[in-house]
């Protein structure tokens, strides 16, 4: 009996014991209802912890009531909930950008984002996803401190990215994009921001020397959408709407047209041009309304399912993006599909592969300037007494007086369109034979195949002018195979609970193979759509094809360490071998080195972590190159070209290039210091950097002297030159919740200051843009270079006062209304000498500004981007002030323009001569002040969650670039660089003309997943 | 607070305000500027420019001289370097009176001289605008420009002059080097017109000559005027005109082609193609161009062919082309009548060359300079109707139309696009594109002309209407 008293005292208490511990049980989801597996739960104060399982659903022992359980995950603001009498506790997750357990692609890896100590930014993908864009950097503009990113109008065009400015003169400023890990060149174009999962920009060297000879102008990584393990989850996203095409100018009707050349005429001693202009009174042909469409469609889809098991994950997404071009015909399409799946066979063993394949076509007329310049009496057709029957369809249009060729017949000749087909596949081993010892191998191949063809109709508008008495056909394709291999073996460990260190080393090697046919001919029978190949040509048959290829071999190495969290210490190595250049300089090595102080780790900081969470200062150096150079320098080359020899017109060959053995990169060392913070539990947040780049051995494309006896147009490439940038960049974050209502507020700003340090020759002048910018020693490149224009002579006085010392007037030509051109350099005649700095492309400051707003299911994006303190070049002046040509005018121009003391001060008399070169001189009568501030995106968003059978279901109403203050009068101050064909890509900034402008667009979008 | 720091502060805030000050009254006083004027009375005229000349001076540095003629709109700042600083300068400054103003007119110039140390002065110049600026006015009666002395026939030549100027003639002076010549005359009492006329012997061997003749008047400023002949003494002609005007008519009122250069020559055979546009045209042969004297080829009372200027004309008996020969010097002339082979180049004035009916308009017209209307882009051209040439009814190898001109012109004649064309080139050739380069300038009076292109003789003629 006494063991049975002794067995229920033992039973008691442990059934007491038993009592005492409570199991609590529940699921953890996402905000859109999707459980959420692998989330971490823990009883806070225990070891106790637990995590869910697929379906999200958990079951934790607690010791009592008292207990808290804390629920984690990355990428989810963790919950900490009492536990009290409840046992069952579901708890929903709220995604949390600022965290700092997120993680960053850092290059060949992925760290934490405390632990990175070089200078990083990240843009989540459903940031961009606000914006329907055709690329996706648009998007991006305003999101990140240190990247300028200058829109480009109309469909498939590539907005211009500069990650802290420029670092070379002659070369790309384009940054490399890496997707997924591979290297993909310098545009993204081929992306649907739909299939974004996140977008991280490499700034500085110490980050960006991983991609060693091509990092000079920064890397974007962008990692695309994967599967996770849970449910099948699908999602649609669409958005669709209007681009708005307005006319950037009034221009003069028929009679004030007829005014305004009269008045330009007999101020220049000439009869009217169009004399009785009451004549023309509502004869006004509109040529705008004939050609352009007010309203054009643009239409961005996806379909995505994704999900998957813990030893399988899929993600499988269909992508559209169509943008209509405002003209009746023309535009971009694009169709892809991206099919990812990541395989765990084992603990130790997983691999992934992704197919992406896609499909573009592309084409549309460029001349929608046109429609805006030709004169406004011209009718768009013949008039009958001009037509007899015998004429094809492209002929039936009216010539123009003002050279400009009739827009209406253009369009409708027009045909030059483009199809790609492409296939990229990217597929991955990875094997961990000991904990902390990652192996992974990565390769990817590209097919590619891009096909034009053009067909140019006969037709005859003007025996003299305007014609095209034989038709032409002509055909090019275009065939890529690149791929891309690259092995990397990383371990890490921690050592004595406080030393963790990470060694990553590994090669990689990059091929790119292309070549191209291309077929012509003449004489096609007739303009028919079924005739319009080459093989139908008759006449002037021709033909080429060349082919060309570069690779890259590279051994990669990176090793960190950190102590405690405190003291981060990073160091990358990368040695390069291209096959751009010689053996003399074909390896190249890329190292680089960061550190950080997580200072908010300090013991000593303890009693501030309630206001500071997040204290951390950075500081790297690293050197980076740029090899964007044509891939056969190291060539000479033969020219063939025309002389006069003896008399006669001889067929000649000549050495038009030479190589350059000992031709090599442009270095780019750049040094830069940064401080992270996070106040107030990242309430605010943000970060602060200075940076300085400095460029060595800048490619230039030099001419030969002439006692080299080479021909005056024979070029080789040669190292020569050095520039310096230096700059700040500040993110400033600010996130709060009131109740139902949670705000948000980001904003970016950007300096860049930069300066040639020196060119091949002292006090060598660099020319661009048509001798319209100048590059010199000590200053910053382009910088527009011209006459300064002081206003206009108002009276005779001021005419007889613009002279030398002895009378000798400076402008002869001029009278009153004409420009004041200035004597800079006092010197008493008005000559090149007098050319100077009167303005520059490159802004002071860029600052974007994004706020974010929701109030129960609604929620508002609101973007604006600014640029501040540049000028821009409007080109557009010549035509639409000038009464030299016969081109249509501003409207009310005879009114605008001097007429009379104090009429005007800015735009001059109308002349038919134009003798005081009021036009075709390039003063700061052309230069504007190129700030603006933009409203890039505004969106509101209303979502209902577990509603009609969806997880979420969300529709949007959009706005893009709806409003935009800015002094520029051209048509879109978003102005990026000049023509890259003849080097003019930094040295032709700022050349504002009838660019596509960036158009408003309207959109409704919906977004459902179930 | 201590001495010492009321000290610090007072010199802290003396030094703080001195940095503030501008250097703008930084240089030490000095004594005034001064200025000596190169004439207190300056003659002007409108249309004109005059100069104003003084010395000024400082014995710190000048910092700006400001000349105003208000009433003429002139306001000027002329500023000096003041690193270094210049203690001279010699002003010397021109400016234009404007046209509309009268010759009875006159102004005050106020200088306003300033020296670095703030002092200045004022210097006031008389403007009087009725000065006169005109060279004398030599007329050449005899010889004309690019005269031709026919050796064989007479060695003299006469010079024969007239010479005007409204303030009075100081002198005239005669002067060719080669010949020895160096004939001055001062004139008595300055009379406004002199006539010269006085004949000198040449060498007989053949040569060139420039004479030159040069006249002062005896105005405060003189002016003097020069006036170069040159003259061609020869035993053979250069050069042999075709003349179907008038004797009596000015030779040199006509733009181009009166009279016409011969065609073809050899020796002192001279060959002419022709286009008599009427029965019974009367014609000369002329040995120089601007005038009938001294040598004018035409027939005697027998019929024969005389160099004299009282000779009868030949007549070509009937309307059409000839081809006419012609020798100087053994007298001797054929005229043969001919029809011409050459390309017809009507159908081309009246557009009917296009295929396309409906394309089909006049369009050889002209580019060119001097010509109203006219510029060197075939747009133009092919636009302005009143620069379109029409074919003449009578004579299909002739375009013809009637232009205005505006001064010194040069002209190719084209179809659109330059194609065909015809450049006018020196002596009123024409020749059909691709021809010979180089147009050639015509001086001409402003006025209304009538313009015949004939593509059988190559040949422009641009005669006032």
């Amino acid at each position: 009996m006494k063991y049975k008293y002794i067995g229920l005292l033992i039973a008691v208490l442990c059934s007491v014991t038993t009592f005492a511990q409570i199991t609590v049980k529940g699921t953890v989801k996402d905000k859109a209802a999707v459980p959420i597996p692998g989330v971490n739960v823990f009883v806070k104060g225990t070891q106790t912890s637990a995590s869910t399982d697929f379906d999200g659903k958990y079951s934790i022992v607690v010791p009592n009531k008292d207990a808290q359980i804390e629920f984690s995950f990355i990428g989810f603001a963790s919950q900490t909930i009492p536990v009290g009498q409840k046992t069952t506790i579901d708890v929903t997750l709220s995604e949390d950008n600022q965290t700092l357990e997120e993680v960053v692609v850092v290059g060949y890896a992925t760290v934490k984002k405390k632990d990175v100590t070089s200078s990083i930014a990240s843009v989540k993908g459903k940031e961009l996803q606000t914006m329907t864009v055709g690329n996706v950097t648009e998007s991006l503009q305003g999101k990140v401190a240190g990247v300028q990113i200058t829109g480009a109008g109309g469909p498939g065009a590539q907005p211009r990215v500069l990650i802290r400015g420029i670092s070379t003169v002659n070369l790309s400023t384009d940054p490399l994009y890496v997707v997924d890990g591979i290297p993909m060149g310098t545009s993204i174009n081929f992306l649907s921001n739909n299939e974004i999962e996140s977008m991280d920009v490499l700034k500085d060297a110490s980050a960006s020397a991983i991609y060693g000879s091509r990092a000079s102008n920064g890397v974007i990584l962008i990692t695309t959408k994967k599967g996770k393990a849970g449910k099948t989850k699908f999602t649609v996203d669409m958005s669709t709407g209007y681009q708005i095409m307005n006319k950037p100018y009034s221009m003069a009707n028929a009679e004030n047209y007829a005014n305004i050349l009269n008045t330009a005429y007999t101020n220049s001693g000439y009869s009217e041009y169009l004399p009785n202009a009451e004549h023309y009174r509502g004869k006004t042909t509109d040529w705008w309304g004939a050609g352009i469409d007010r309203t054009s469609s643009v239409t961005n889809a996806s379909i995505g399912v994704s999900g998957g098991s813990e030893k399988n994950t899929y993600a499988i997404s269909l992508n559209y993006y169509n943008s209509d071009s405002f003209y009746e015909i023309g535009g971009w399409k694009r169709l892809t599909a991206r099919i990812a799946n990541d395989f765990k066979f084992t603990d130790k063993f997983s691999a992934g592969v992704t197919l992406n394949p896609r499909y573009e076509t592309w084409g549309g007329p460029g001349n929608w300037a046109d429609f805006v310049k030709i004169d406004p009496i011209t009718p768009i057709y013949k008039p009958a007494d001009q037509l007899n029957g015998t004429e094809n369809e492209y002929s039936i249009y009216a010539r123009s007086p003002s050279y400009v060729w009739n827009p209406v017949a253009a369009v409708k000749r027009y045909d030059d369109y483009s199809d790609l087909y492409n296939l990229n596949s990217n597929a991955y081993l990875q094997y961990e034979p000991v904990k902390g010892l990652i192996i992974r191998t990565q390769g990817s191949i590209e097919f590619g195949n891009k096909i034009q063809n053009i067909f140019r109709p006969d037709f005859v508008i003007d025996a003299a002018h305007e014609k095209a008495e034989i038709n032409s056909v002509e055909r090019k394709a275009t065939t890529n195979v690149d791929w891309t291999w690259q092995s990397t073996a990383t371990y890490s460990r921690t050592f004595a609970e406080k030393h963790n260190v990470s060694l990553m080393g590994g090669l990689t090697m990059e091929n790119y193979d292309s070549s191209d046919v291309w077929g012509y001919g003449e004489g096609v029978p007739n303009n028919s759509d079924l005739m319009r190949e080459v093989s139908a040509a008759t006449k002037n048959r021709n033909s080429s094809g060349t082919s060309w290829s570069s690779s890259l071999m590279s051994y990669i190495s990176r090793f960190s360490y950190n102590y405690d969290s405190k003291y981060y210490l990073t160091a990358s190595f990368r040695r390069d071998g291209s096959s751009k250049f010689m053996a003399n300089n074909k390896w190249a090595n890329f190292p680089a080195a960061s550190a950080s102080w997580r200072i908010s780790n300090e013991d000593f900081m303890a009693d501030a972590n309630s206001v500071v969470n997040n204290l951390t200062f950075r500081a790297g150096w690293g050197r980076v190159g740029n090899q964007n150079l044509p891939a056969a320098v190291y060539q000479s080359n033969i020219g063939q070209g025309y002389y006069v020899i003896d008399g006669n017109v001889v067929d000649t060959s000549y050495p038009s290039s030479m190589a350059n053995q000992d031709i090599r990169w442009e270095v780019v060392e750049d040094v830069n210091f940064g401080l992270d913070f996070g106040l107030w539990k990242n309430k605010i947040s943000g970060s602060l950097e200075y940076y300085q780049k400095t460029t060595k051995d800048m490619l230039f494309l030099k001419q030969f002297p002439t006692y080299s006896g080479f021909p005056a147009n024979a070029t080789i490439w040669t190292n020569v030159g050095s520039m310096r940038s230096n700059g700040i960049d500040l993110l400033l974050s600010y996130k709060d919740k009131k109740g139902d209502f949670s705000y948000g507020a980001d904003l970016t700003f950007t300096t860049v200051n930069v300066k040639m340090v020196s060119l091949s020759t002292d006090g060598e002048k660099l020319y661009g843009a048509s001798n319209r910018t100048l590059t010199v020693q000590g200053e910053e490149p382009g910088y527009f270079y011209g006459y300064v224009a002081d206003g206009l002579f108002q009276n005779q006085t001021e005419l007889n006062a613009h002279t030398d010392e002895h009378g000798t007037k400076l402008q002869p030509y001029a009278q009153l209304g004409d420009i004041r051109f200035k004597d800079v350099n006092g010197d008493g005649k008005l000559d090149d000498k007098d050319r100077t700095k009167i303005g520059s492309p490159w802004a002071d400051y860029n600052v974007g500004l994004n706020l974010n707003f929701a109030y129960k299911n609604f929620d508002l994006v609101a973007n604006f981007y600014s640029s501040i303190g540049n000028e821009l070049v409007n080109q557009n002046i010549s035509d639409l002030y000038n009464g030299a040509s016969l081109t249509n005018k501003v409207s009310g121009l005879d009114q605008m323009a001097w007429h009379g003391e104090g009429t005007s001060n800015s735009i001059p008399r109308l002349s038919k001569d134009d003798n005081n070169e009021n036009f075709s001189k390039f003063s700061s009568f052309y230069v504007e002040d190129g700030s603006f501030l933009r409203m890039k995106n505004l969106q509101l968003g209303y979502s209902l969650y577990n509603k009609f059978g969806f997880d979420k279901l969300r529709i949007s109403l959009s706005g893009q670039n709806l409003w935009t203050w800015t002094k520029y009068s051209g048509v879109d101050p978003e102005v990026g660089g000049g023509d890259t064909s003849k080097g003019d890509g930094v040295k032709g900034s700022g050349f504002g003309g009838w660019n596509y402008p960036v158009q408003p667009t309207i959109l409704m979008g919906l977004n459902v997943a179930f | 607070m201590n001495k010492l720091s009321y000290l610090f502060l007072l010199t802290f805030f003396v030094m703080l305000f001195a940095g503030c000050q501008e250097d703008e009254s930084s240089y030490p006083s000095s004594d005034d500027p001064t200025v000596v004027v190169a004439t207190n009375e300056i003659y002007g005229a409108p249309n004109r420019k005059f100069e104003i000349k003084a010395a000024l001076a400082d014995d710190l540095g000048l910092k700006n001289v400001r000349i105003q003629i208000p009433e003429l709109d002139l306001d000027k700042m002329i500023n000096f370097s003041t690193d270094p600083l210049l203690t001279t300068y010699d002003l010397s400054y021109f400016f234009e009176v404007p046209s509309d103003r009268g010759v009875s007119e006159s102004f005050v110039i106020k200088l306003t001289i300033t020296d670095v140390s703030g002092n200045s002065i004022e210097q006031e110049i008389n403007l009087r605008l009725d000065g006169e600026f005109s060279a004398p006015a030599i007329s050449m009666i005899t010889p004309k420009e690019g005269a031709v002395i026919l050796l064989s026939s007479s060695n003299q030549l006469p010079v024969n002059f007239v010479v005007n100027d409204d303030s009075g003639i100081d002198y005239i002076q005669v002067k060719c080097e080669v010949l020895g010549i160096d004939e001055m005359v001062q004139l008595e009492g300055a009379p406004q017109s002199y006539t010269f006329n006085k004949t000198y012997t040449l060498p007989i061997t053949a040569a060139e000559y420039v004479l030159t003749i040069t006249a002062k008047d005896k105005f405060a400023i003189p002016n003097m005027g020069t006036l170069n002949i040159n003259i061609v003494a020869t035993n053979e002609y250069p050069a042999i005109y075709l003349c179907d005007q008038p004797k009596g008519t000015n030779l040199t009122t006509d733009a181009v082609g009166v009279p016409m250069y011969f065609h073809e020559k050899s020796g002192q055979d001279f060959e002419f193609k022709y286009y008599a546009d009427t029965d019974n045209k009367e014609v000369y042969f002329l040995g120089q161009e601007a005038d009938f004297a001294p040598h004018c080829f035409g027939l005697n009372a027998s019929g024969d062919l005389v160099d004299d200027v009282t000779s009868s004309p030949i007549i070509l008996p009937t309307k059409g082309y000839y081809k006419i020969k012609v020798n100087p010097s053994t007298l001797v002339y054929t005229v043969t009548k001919y029809t011409p082979t050459s390309k017809v180049w009507a159908d081309v004035a009246n557009g009917l060359w296009h295929d396309t009916e409906s394309l089909r308009r006049p369009f050889v017209s002209v580019c060119g300079g001097g010509i109203q209307g006219a510029t060197w882009d075939t747009w133009d051209a092919w636009v302005q109707t009143s620069l379109h040439l029409a074919n003449n009814p009578n004579n299909p190898y002739q375009l013809v139309g009637e232009y205005t001109l505006t001064g010194t012109m040069e002209a190719t004649f084209t179809g659109q696009w330059w194609s065909p064309s015809w450049r006018l080139i020196k002596n009123g050739i024409a020749t059909m594109s691709p021809g010979e380069n180089g147009n050639a300038k015509y001086p001409a009076a402003a006025g209304v002309y009538k313009v015949i292109l004939d593509t059988e003789l190559e040949r422009v003629f641009i005669t006032k209407k």
